[in-house]
């Protein structure tokens, strides 16, 4: 029988049992030295291991046994990031991880269907840390709770650990195609096609948001060593027990995206189905209880169903985007907008071009960055008529979507977080418009992007927002036909000059189907 | 890539014609598998004996343009990717003008390596009492080069990415730096078997055909840290070995996966 993720704000209390034997699970893992594959720390080096940051967070101390090298090829270093890989080792590695604790709370006599919460800080009202998570004592008020981590700042790196949900967008949920590309267009929903990446340069949709905002906005950053918080760079994030509730929340967003609507699919590329392995590179490995390894490949990852579990809540969360309603927002008459949409919202070859660029690099830091985006009139013009057709109803295909392209994003710290407006008038609140908001940026995997010498070549990372929004409002107030946007960038602490953050170019591009 | 080619994209079309006519060029020349640079008589290199000599049968003009062609053979595939990148970043309208001067940046920082790399080839043939062994120090310097964490070096800036100007001047810079900047990378990762091509005597066709292959799927792994290593074509025989696994195999269930 399927097992159920539940929420973990709907489990009756605080300290509901399945909290309680996650946290003794999770503390039987700790107790276990690192070079054991079923360790904690075991399990957070899978995701990523950066010794240096490590031994400064105090996780690693220098003499201590390391795995054996056989272990420490096979397993760390996976994590699979800016790429169509990263939902399914995700899946698979929270259901390795699920059955290591499982297999403790048996041992400690708990319930043999124990199942690994979520957390859905997209519900209103659950967007704040869950407060076992947030205690550094058991409920009966002994110390030690080992689902607290110090090293957990939140957005204003105060230890007050929230998600500031008023500045995600969901656009992902409604995008329909699974597989993006590196272009400068949609990111696609799931990611890029590249290979085993571990860190990869362009992040997909639902990486960017809602799973790079959470990153970085739980885990902060220490304001007094500038060090990141455990959740903010994917060699520490595993490290702490919330970041296993939120990746059970991004996978259970990846079956709310196939299931709403049911247009949507995953893919059917072989080197997708088969994983990096059929292209020569890493399978994906994870050690499970009694010493056995669990290899697997995408492919396998698709079907809940057959994976043994499904989730409590599979509903699309309010303000996910619709192709009708957009239609609808265009002017077209809404029968009109809901035939085109169910004709038309399928994945199908796209046109991507360049709209607009900055020119010159922006350097960012303090609590505010601004640039100017030059726009080409003959894109431009494209743009303009590729909406008023769809207001005209007479529109063969979809209106153009927009996308934000922030290019060569480097820098030093994780832990840098901001939101992205367009066209705020000078002088005003940005917050006053929330219309203007592009979406917002969690820079998770930037200092590892940066380094000349590693797997990114030291192009930094390219972060893609959908702005398709934010450009109908534009063109609705009679605002588009203009010669440049203006982006303003609003980080959510200020960006101290040590952390050296830099965006190569800001590009806006437009999409065609 | 093939829909690529089905849409004349400039990033594909561009690279796969001057790769086409630099194979047809040495194809038509190599009837008795002479080395382009110093064969223009179809004098084998093992029978000159001196500078002089050499220079004698090959003008600075057919030692360019031999290496010309021999760049634009070899190093043609390598274009795709850093070219779909430019492309991707410019205006469509500009994205043929992007290739080109991509590709005269390229070329450039090529041709000058050439000039050294011809130099260093005539002084060996000149100074060496015996041809082998300028081939073998080579040879050796090339394997010595293939393993050292500098090679990686090189490696890794091929893999660079930079930003580029959209709009006028600017665009056109940025695309022939890129190119310039992208072959010199390429430069310092090749060079070594680049100068081994030169000093190769009979079975140079089938030679350049090897490395041609060899440095395409070369750049197929990834960027890492500079270490001293075995490098080549390991991610190349794991996709062929992986493929053939694939097509003899029945795929695994999740449940003969999971244990």
């Amino acid at each position: 029988m399927a097992s159920t993720r539940k929420n973990v704000w709907e489990l009756g209390g605080d300290w509901a049992d399945p909290i309680l034997w996650y946290a003794r699970g999770v503390n039987a893992m700790k107790s276990r030295a690192l070079s054991e594959p079923t360790a904690w720390r075991f399990y957070g080096a899978i995701h990523g291991i950066d010794q240096g940051l490590w031994q400064q967070l105090g996780y690693l101390d220098p003499q201590e046994p390391m795995p054996s090298s056989a272990n420490i090829n096979n397993f760390w270093n996976q994590c699979q990031h800016g790429s169509w890989y990263f939902l399914p080792w995700h899946r698979g590695y929270l259901i390795a991880l699920e059955a290591v604790v499982r297999d403790a709370v048996v041992k400690a006599g708990g319930p043999a269907d124990w199942t690994l919460p979520y957390w859905n800080y997209l519900k209103p009202g659950q967007n704040a840390l869950p407060p076992a998570f947030a205690s550094a004592d058991w409920p009966d008020g002994t110390g030690n709770n080992p689902l607290f981590v110090p090293q957990r700042y939140g957005p204003n790196s105060d230890g007050n650990v929230f998600v500031p949900v008023d500045q995600i967008n969901l656009n992902a949920l409604g995008d329909p195609d699974f597989t993006g590309d590196a272009n400068g267009g949609s990111p696609g929903f799931g990611g890029v096609n590249t290979g085993f990446s571990h860190g990869g340069q362009v992040h997909g949709g639902i990486e960017t948001q809602p799973h790079d905002w959470v990153h970085g906005l739980v885990g902060g950053g220490d304001p007094q060593s500038n060090l990141p918080g455990l959740m903010s760079d994917p060699d520490t994030a595993a490290l702490d027990p919330i970041f296993w509730l939120h990746h059970a929340n991004i996978d259970r967003l990846w079956e709310v995206w196939r299931e709403n609507p049911t247009t949507h699919v995953n893919p059917v590329d072989p080197n997708w189905i088969n994983g990096p392995a059929a292209v020569g590179q890493h399978a994906f490995m994870l050690p499970m209880p009694g010493g056995v390894t669990f290899t697997y490949t995408p492919g396998q990852m698709v079907d809940l169903s057959t994976l043994g579990y499904t989730y409590d809540d599979l509903s699309p969360p309010a303000g996910t985007p619709q192709v009708a309603s957009r239609l609808r927002r265009l002017g077209m008459n809404a029968t009109m907008a809901s035939a085109v949409a169910g004709r038309l919202a399928m994945p199908g070859p796209k046109t991507v071009e360049l709209l607009g660029a900055s020119t010159g690099s922006l350097s960012v830091t303090g609590t505010d960055a601004r640039a100017s985006v030059a726009l080409d009139s003959s894109v431009q013009r494209k743009v303009s008529a590729s909406l008023q057709s769809a207001a005209a109803g007479a529109a063969p295909a979809l209106p153009d979507r927009i996308f934000l392209n922030l290019e060569n994003v480097r820098g030093l710290n994780d832990a840098t977080a901001f939101a992205v407006y367009i066209n705020v008038p000078d002088g005003e609140d940005p917050a006053k418009f929330p219309d203007h908001l592009a979406g917002s940026i969690a820079l998770f995997g930037v200092r590892k992007a940066t380094m000349a010498d590693a797997t990114h070549a030291g192009n930094g990372l390219t972060l893609v927002l959908e702005i398709t929004h934010v450009i109908d409002t534009l063109h609705l107030a009679g605002a588009l036909n203009t010669d440049q946007l203006h982006v303003r960038l609003v980080p959510t602490r200020p960006v101290p000059e040590a952390a050296q953050i830099s965006i190569g170019r800001i590009s806006i591009f437009r999409q065609s189907n | 890539m093939w829909a690529a080619a089905r849409r004349f994209e400039a990033w594909f079309v561009i690279p796969a014609v001057i790769g086409l006519f630099g194979w047809s060029m040495l194809a038509l020349d190599a009837g008795g598998l002479t080395p382009p640079a110093f064969c223009a008589s179809g004098t084998s290199w093992l029978e000159l004996s001196s500078l002089n000599h050499a220079l004698a049968f090959n003008s600075p003009a057919k030692l360019a343009a031999d290496w010309a062609l021999m760049v634009a053979a070899m190093m043609s595939p390598l274009l795709f990717t850093p070219l779909r990148h430019a492309c991707d970043r410019s205006f469509a309208r500009r994205r043929t003008r992007a290739t080109l001067l991509f590709v005269s940046g390229y070329a450039a920082a090529w041709m000058m390596a050439g000039i050294l790399l011809q130099a260093i080839a005539l002084t060996a043939l000149w100074a060496m009492p015996a041809p082998a062994i300028g081939l073998g120090l080579v040879a050796a310097a090339a394997m010595g080069w293939q393993v050292s964490p500098a090679k990686q070096w090189c490696l890794n800036r091929c893999h660079r990415r930079p930003r580029l100007a959209a709009f006028g001047v600017a665009a056109d810079v940025d695309a022939a730096t890129f190119g310039l900047t992208n072959g010199a990378a390429c430069v310092g990762t090749c060079w070594a078997l680049m100068l081994l091509m030169l000093l190769m005597g009979s079975g140079h066709f089938a030679a350049m055909i090897a490395v041609t292959l060899f440095v395409f799927v070369e750049r197929l792994e990834n960027p890492a840290p500079l270490a001293w290593r075995l490098r080549g074509a390991g991610k190349a025989l794991r996709i062929v070995t992986a493929q053939a696994r694939m097509r003899l195999a029945p795929r695994r269930s999740f449940e003969e996966a999971l244990p």
